[in-house]
């Protein structure tokens, strides 16, 4: 019984071993017999523009027989969060997408590869410099340009604007005041604004907690909504590394965003806003919100979702003007990769006119590499859309984007400290206090 | 062959069945500790080298408001969730096991939630739960933050965890009265025992060793409850519903300092087995009754 019993065991163990052996015997099977052959992978968050890639990719692919290039979603959600931690496992993809708050603890670490020594400072020239500049630390580019996002807009819903009498050519030029007196949004919401009695915001029947559409966006959105909002009266989300959105016009247009919610309601409340980052879009495109204040990269969503007539707007104007957040984003590489040529090659492929057209050929976004960019814009002309509302806001100046080391941390350090202001159940000027102070120790 | 050899072989025998399972425990528990252990002493971020820091992070993670919060809020969560789970796992599974048309149908229905992932549950009930255009709201025809408001938040997601995982505890309790011996029911039936008495003073302590599994496993899951919390609320609002777990996933990797989160998962360690060794040390002082005769 028991020389039985140890037959099956060895041969159990036996198994075990063999069938582990032949598995791994395959994997390295597989990369001998891959000969010249290599793949190389690209991580993005985008699935549009990732659609975008496959066009490219396959052009690639036809002149580099040798180089197959896969791309990798992962969704934003849990972008960074996997990225730290591949990288960290030593897993993570040749190529990837990093953001300006992002970039800097990777390059420091020596994760990425140096574009500047890689490619020459030449090569610069053929991206968009607002990109290079955002990219560039300690004298080098850490990432070849691939989006370079506008400045920030407002979309209209045509016919809820004409149902409210509001003509669409004055929504570019309304502008915000804290101290309600020079304010022309606030009134402009209010009748776009309406429950499910007909009443709009500014009646004295109007019932909050019925509403069927919502006038405006107001929500703890850093892009879209409050940088634009610090910017456009006169303050910063940053200075540098540091946080500095706790100052007197600080606090005022948080308030003014704040009490679009709460006090006046003529947008979502933040319970549903600060849960799901998609509500507000959702609205827009369901035909229930009149407007909806966000950049390029919410435009093929929009042309996908929205089934009436729609258009761009300049965003409304605060005391200082209408300051708007421009950003990019960039394909940076692992420093570490096992295809150092063929990483290259995809790399120049993609910081070239030829390789970013596809993304702007399809609207997805707006490419980075300068000689791709008139593709987009015509893209969107021939769909009939003026997008040229987010760019001529930049002419106005731009408020600095977020950037520093440690970002993450400090998104997470003041992240909770601003759900709880824009839901209305910590004061303002409170909250802001609490939240720089993390923020600050956090990035520091 | 002598006895001695047969003794070695038998021996042998043992260990190489043993073997693929030592082999599990030391990989994926044993050694994760140690690394954890190790990892408590340093400070890294996933991306620079470790570095060797004392007991900074024990001083740091134990003197931390926002982790004494966690560590309270864990304990309200557990003293909710374990009581009704138990009791509606316990009332489910008497009357499953009265032959009523359907308990078939209604013991896979009761399992459903448990056998799905926790995560997609958690998508799925912050639909139900939102506060515009969410089925429960629609339901009462009324608009209540569920999981947006301090005072409803904790509630809410002990709901969420407690539908999950009384068809557990369901499915054990069932098959520890299934397995009490009919004749006992009937000589207790013919001393005049009403029902009552019958589940207080015969069902019930016959149930001891299913109690005890039970408890001790549902207490170390609800202990390390993160899947729901995560999709659900995050932790928020104000930290209502910032369970450990919840609370060392957010350490690590999104504040990347995994030394403190380190220093949290000791803490969760030590929590549990003492949790687990005073449950038995209970149990162990009560009788238990052998029903194999």
């Amino acid at each position: 019984m028991a020389k039985r019993s140890t037959i099956i065991a060895i041969t159990v163990s036996a198994a075990i071993v063999v069938v582990g052996g032949v598995a791994a015997g395959f994997g390295i099977a597989g990369a001998a017999n891959s000969g010249t052959k290599e793949t190389v992978t690209v991580r993005l968050w985008d699935d549009q523009v990732a659609k975008a890639y496959a066009t490219s990719f396959a052009k690639f692919e036809k002149a580099n027989p040798n180089i197959t290039v896969k791309t990798d979603i992962v969704p934003w959600a849990n972008y960074f969060t996997k990225l730290r931690t591949d990288i960290a496992g030593n897993s993570v993809d040749d190529i990837f997408w990093v953001n300006a708050g992002n970039f800097i603890d990777y390059a420091n670490n020596g994760n990425l590869l140096n574009i500047t020594k890689t490619f020459g400072a030449s090569a610069e020239k053929a991206w968009s410099p607002s990109v290079v500049k955002q990219y560039t630390a300690n004298g080098s580019l850490w990432g070849v340009p691939q989006l370079a996002d506008p400045g920030i807009g407002v979309f209209y819903n045509t016919a809820l604007l004409k149902q409210a009498g509001i003509d669409p050519k004055t929504i570019s030029t309304l502008h915000w005041d804290p101290t309600g007196k020079n304010d022309t949004l606030l009134p402009v919401l209010e009748k776009l604004t309406k429950d499910a009695n007909g009443n709009n915001a500014a009646s004295p029947n109007f019932d909050p907690t019925k509403i069927v559409q919502y006038g405006y966006n107001a929500a703890n959105d850093l892009n879209a909504l409050y940088i634009n909002y610090l910017g456009s009266n006169g303050a910063s989300m940053q200075k540098g590394d540091q946080f500095t959105f706790d100052s007197p016009k600080g606090i005022q247009a948080f308030q003014y965003l704040v009490d679009l919610i709460n006090k006046y309601h003529v947008s979502p409340s933040a319970a549903d806003t600060n849960t799901d980052g998609s509500f507000s879009l959702n609205q827009f495109t369901q035909g229930k919100m009149a407007l909806f204040q966000s950049g390029s990269y919410n435009l093929a969503n929009i042309k996908q979702g929205a089934a009436f007539s729609w258009g761009i707007a300049g965003m409304p104007a605060g005391p200082a003007g209408a300051i708007s957040v421009t950003n990019g984003v960039v394909a940076a590489a692992n420093a570490h990769t096992k295809h150092p040529d063929a990483v290259k090659k995809v790399l120049a492929w993609l910081g070239s006119a030829q390789g970013s057209a596809a993304i702007g050929a399809t609207g997805s976004a707006s490419p980075a590499v300068t000689g791709a960019q008139q593709v987009y814009l015509d893209y969107w002309k021939t769909q009939n859309a003026d997008v040229s509302p987010l760019y001529s806001v930049l002419k106005n100046g731009t408020v600095q984007a977020p950037q520093g080391a440690n970002w993450m941390a400090a998104q997470n350090a003041f992240g909770p400290i601003f759900e709880d202001i824009f839901l209305g159940r910590t004061p303002v000027a409170a909250g802001l206090k609490q939240a720089q102070d993390a923020a600050n120790a956090a990035i520091k | 062959m002598t006895a001695r050899a047969h003794r070695r072989r038998n021996a042998l025998t043992g260990y190489a069945l043993l073997a693929p399972s030592l082999f599990g425990l030391t990989c994926f528990l044993l050694f994760p500790v140690l690394v954890v252990l190790w990892l408590s002493f340093q400070q890294w971020d996933l991306i620079s080298p470790a570095r060797f820091v004392g007991l900074a992070n024990y001083v740091s993670v134990l003197s931390d408001p926002i982790f004494g919060n966690s560590l309270l809020v864990t304990l309200v969560f557990v003293l909710i969730v374990i009581p009704i789970q138990t009791g509606l796992g316990l009332l489910a599974a008497s009357l499953l096991t009265r032959g009523l048309p359907g308990s078939t149908i209604l013991r896979t229905i009761y399992v459903l939630p448990w056998i799905c992932a926790p995560l997609a549950l958690g998508v799925v009930w912050n639909w139900i739960f939102a506060p515009t255009g969410g089925a429960l709201n629609a339901i009462l025809g009324t608009r209540i933050e569920w999981l947006t408001d301090p005072n409803l938040a904790l509630p809410a997601v002990c709901a969420v965890v407690i539908w999950t995982n009384v068809g557990y505890v369901t499915l054990f309790f069932m098959a520890g009265l299934l397995n009490i011996p009919a004749h006992i029911l009937e000589a207790a039936k013919l001393d005049g025992a009403g029902a009552v008495a019958m589940f207080w003073r015969i069902k019930l302590p016959l149930l001891r060793p299913t109690m005890f599994f039970v408890l001790v496993t549902s207490l170390i899951s609800t202990f390390q409850i993160f899947d729901q919390v995560y999709a659900l609320t995050g932790g928020g609002p104000d930290h209502r519903t910032d369970l450990v777990a919840s609370h060392i996933y957010s350490e690590a990797f999104q504040l990347f300092d995994l030394g403190r989160a380190a220093v949290m998962a000791v803490v969760l360690l030590v929590i549990l087995v003492a949790v687990t060794v005073a449950q038995q040390l209970y149990f162990r002082r009560r009788t238990t009754y052998d029903l194999s005769v």
